[in-house]
């Protein structure tokens, strides 16, 4: 086997097998279990990990995406060493700090000073090594007041930010992360982001796992996508988010309920002029939905890039006839740069909250924009765009 | 698996997309991993790591007597409570022969042993259970956490001389020149109890009805070892057949090292003889090979800990 440099992650052909769930570990389940397991020969169990292959270099950094219970996590905990594969090859060269849980290292009795030592130990820093960036680390999680106060006696939010904070500070060649990003406010997010900018460049191999396509993007040039336990794609990770994005678009369209009270007959997004859509065009939004009954509606229109979280959304309050009607908004201005989009649109009583919404909010159709690229924002930051349109709206 | 992998090598940066009909519905044969244990590797890994066993202890230390007004004074307080129950108790009771000495100090030495050996394999066989948040999330050799419970109760012992030392003033003796072998006779001990420890840790976390069994298990040990008996109970020529005999004092202090370590602890620092060899070294062997098998059932098992806890 050829000696990677440090900093190297090389996984070839891994498949990871779990046991079928034990929830009667009943004596008479188990004796029916062994019975059968001796007939067949072990079928009790199934993949999280189906021939995974991925490689990344020192100074590289890539993220895992994919969605829940796809595999990311095992394959973070097969790479760091707290479980095995049941196949294949597994190369990790260097260092290894692995940050699987913000939380789990804390202990609650303890106090803050306390836990630093212990969770920097547990995640391999010496004690010399603690010491040295206490401050720094105190400083990072923002809790130089409650620093000697039991654990137990902060917030959630505030023992998150511990965790992080120690682990920022670990040196290691290759840094796993999973799923880290959930911790504390906007503002320690946007430091943490920042902080694994800086170990990224510091020379860190950094293996990231992220529901956060936003900051996938921001932090990591590549890019896996796992989708029930296979690698789906490989690459950059614009190229792979925009993928993921399309495929979540399509499973959230099977997935909405378009069995509501208002059914859609047609859905389009055009420009006003004919053309194609392009980046700052005047764009228009036609609707045409049938309803049972008069009411009094909440319209909404948005606008997202594949996720169920809109870039951003225009409403409108006004009548809903009942039968066929039309819906059109006019969008002034289209603030979208090249690329791939998909049109969200939900209809909700009013006042609101005070039945089931006429129709979910859900993908009606996907568009493509032309146009200058997107601007890319420095390094490890993320791009929210809170951006304000103006809409005409008429319906008939 | 030696040829290149699809074009994603060095440099590569193009989007690649996995033809998902390639994969087949099981890996071949020759991927199979295999755990392999190197006993020199692992040991010096686990050196590697004392720090964390260090830590760990600490934090299971530190957290023992946090909030409690008195604090860490409990670790000696609780066991001169237990000796002045003992003191009360046994000045009532003579049940058992006890060389000329006072029974409350000669049984006192055997539970010393006892409850060390006791509370490490008990709350050791637990260890894995009861740090499985850490178990499942960071990565550092698994024997940590049973040697860590045991430097605790490791602690805590040492902690309850001080009680074995009043009761030495109050009976008016002093440990004899002998005292000196008592190191040997702790690593006897601590090998044993880290076997057993090792071994049943692993297997609790595969099989939670042992955590239910060990208790019970332990209370019946206390009276198969001879901690409020003398070890003399147990024949050193036992009639087999004809003109056989057998010194059932090794066979038992090979399964039981605990035996003979008690029996010599008593006659080096109380009586002040030397120790008994025979029995002592089949402990010896007896301690080394639980510490053998237990460790090689321990690092059998790893594999699975993290998925199972």
């Amino acid at each position: 086997m050829p000696t990677l440099p440090d900093g190297s992650i090389r996984v070839e052909h891994v498949w990871k097998k779990f046991r079928a769930d034990r929830s009667r570990p009943l004596f008479y389940d188990q004796l029916q279990r062994i019975r059968r397991s001796v007939a067949a020969g072990d079928p009790e169990y199934r993949w999280v990990l189906k021939d995974v292959d991925l490689e990344v270099e020192p100074w590289g950094s890539l993220a895992l995406i994919g969605i829940n219970g796809s595999g990311k996590t095992t394959l973070l905990k097969v790479l760091s060493k707290v479980t095995y594969q049941t196949a294949g090859r597994v190369q990790v060269q260097g260092r290894i700090g692995a940050l699987l849980s913000v939380t789990a290292g804390l202990h609650p009795d303890l106090t803050g000073r306390e836990n630093v030592f212990l969770y920097g130990a547990v995640l391999g820093m010496g004690r010399d090594t603690v010491r040295k960036k206490f401050d720094t680390i105190v400083e990072f999680a923002d809790l130089t007041d409650s620093i000697d106060r039991q654990v137990k006696f902060f917030s959630l939010g505030m023992q998150m930010r511990l965790g992080f904070a120690i682990a920022a500070y670990l040196e290691p060649d290759v840094l796993l992360v999973d799923e880290v990003l959930a911790v504390g406010d906007a503002n320690f997010q946007q430091k943490c982001l920042q902080r694994i900018g800086e170990i990224v460049r510091s020379g860190t191999t950094l293996l990231y796992v992220s529901h956060d396509l936003a900051s996938v993007e921001a932090s990591c040039e590549k890019a896996v996508w796992l989708s029930d336990a296979v690698v789906r794609a490989a690459g950059p990770s614009k190229d792979v988010v925009t993928m993921y994005r399309t495929a979540v678009e399509k499973n959230a369209t099977l997935l909405s309920n378009k069995e509501g009270v208002v059914q859609v007959l047609k859905a389009d997004i055009r420009a006003v002029d004919g053309g194609q859509l392009r980046s700052e065009c005047e764009t228009e939004v036609s609707l045409t939905l049938t309803a049972p009954e008069r009411a009094e509606a909440s319209y909404y229109i948005g606008i997202s890039q594949g996720t169920a979280f809109p870039m951003f959304v225009v409403n409108h309050q006004g009548q809903m006839p009942a039968g066929e009607f039309e819906v059109r908004c006019k969008l002034g201005y289209l603030p979208l740069p090249k690329g791939h989009y998909s049109l969200w649109v939900a209809i909700t009583g009013f006042p609101k909250g005070l039945r089931d919404p006429y129709l979910q909010w859900q993908p009606l159709v996907s568009f493509d924009t032309f146009g200058p690229q997107r601007r890319n924002p420095p390094e490890g930051v993320m791009v929210l765009s809170p951006i304000y349109v103006g809409a005409q709206w008429l319906i008939s | 698996m030696s040829e290149p992998l699809p074009a994603r090598s060095s440099g590569d940066v193009a989007l690649w997309v996995n033809d998902l009909s390639t994969i087949p519905d099981e890996p071949s044969d020759d991927l199979l991993y295999h755990h392999k244990v190197r006993l020199l590797e692992s040991v010096k890994l686990l050196w590697d790591h004392r720090e964390i066993v260090y830590t760990l202890a600490e934090r299971d230390f530190r957290a023992q007597y946090k909030q409690a007004t008195l604090g860490i004074l409990w670790a000696v307080l609780s066991p001169l409570a237990t000796l002045a129950i003992f003191a009360i108790v046994f000045s009532r009771v003579k049940a058992f022969p006890h060389e000329g000495i006072p029974y409350a100090l000669y049984a006192f030495v055997g539970i010393l042993c006892w409850s060390f050996f006791a509370s490490s394999v008990g709350s050791g066989g637990s260890s894995l259970l009861s740090n499985k948040a850490l178990l499942a999330k960071t990565q550092f050799p698994r024997e940590c956490f049973p040697l860590e419970t045991m430097l605790v109760n490791a602690i805590n012992t040492v902690l309850s001389w001080v009680p074995l030392a009043v009761l030495f003033v109050i009976f008016g003796r002093a440990p004899k020149l002998a005292t000196l072998w008592v190191p040997l006779f702790m690593l006897i001990e601590v090998a044993f109890a880290a076997g057993l420890m090792l071994a049943l840790s692993s297997l609790i976390i595969q099989m939670r009805d042992l955590a239910q069994v060990l208790p019970i298990l332990l209370s019946l040990g206390i009276f198969m070892t001879p901690v409020i008996w003398p070890f003399s109970y147990i024949p050193a020529h036992f009639h087999v057949v004809g003109g056989f005999y057998v010194n059932l004092q090794i066979v038992y202090g090979f399964f039981n090292p605990l035996g003979p370590v008690i029996a010599n602890l008593r006659t080096t620092m109380l009586v002040g003889h030397n120790p008994t060899w025979a029995p002592l070294i089949a402990a010896i062997f007896g301690s080394l090979a639980y510490l053998a098998i237990g460790f090689r059932i321990f690092k059998r098992l790893e594999v699975n800990f993290a998925d199972i806890a």
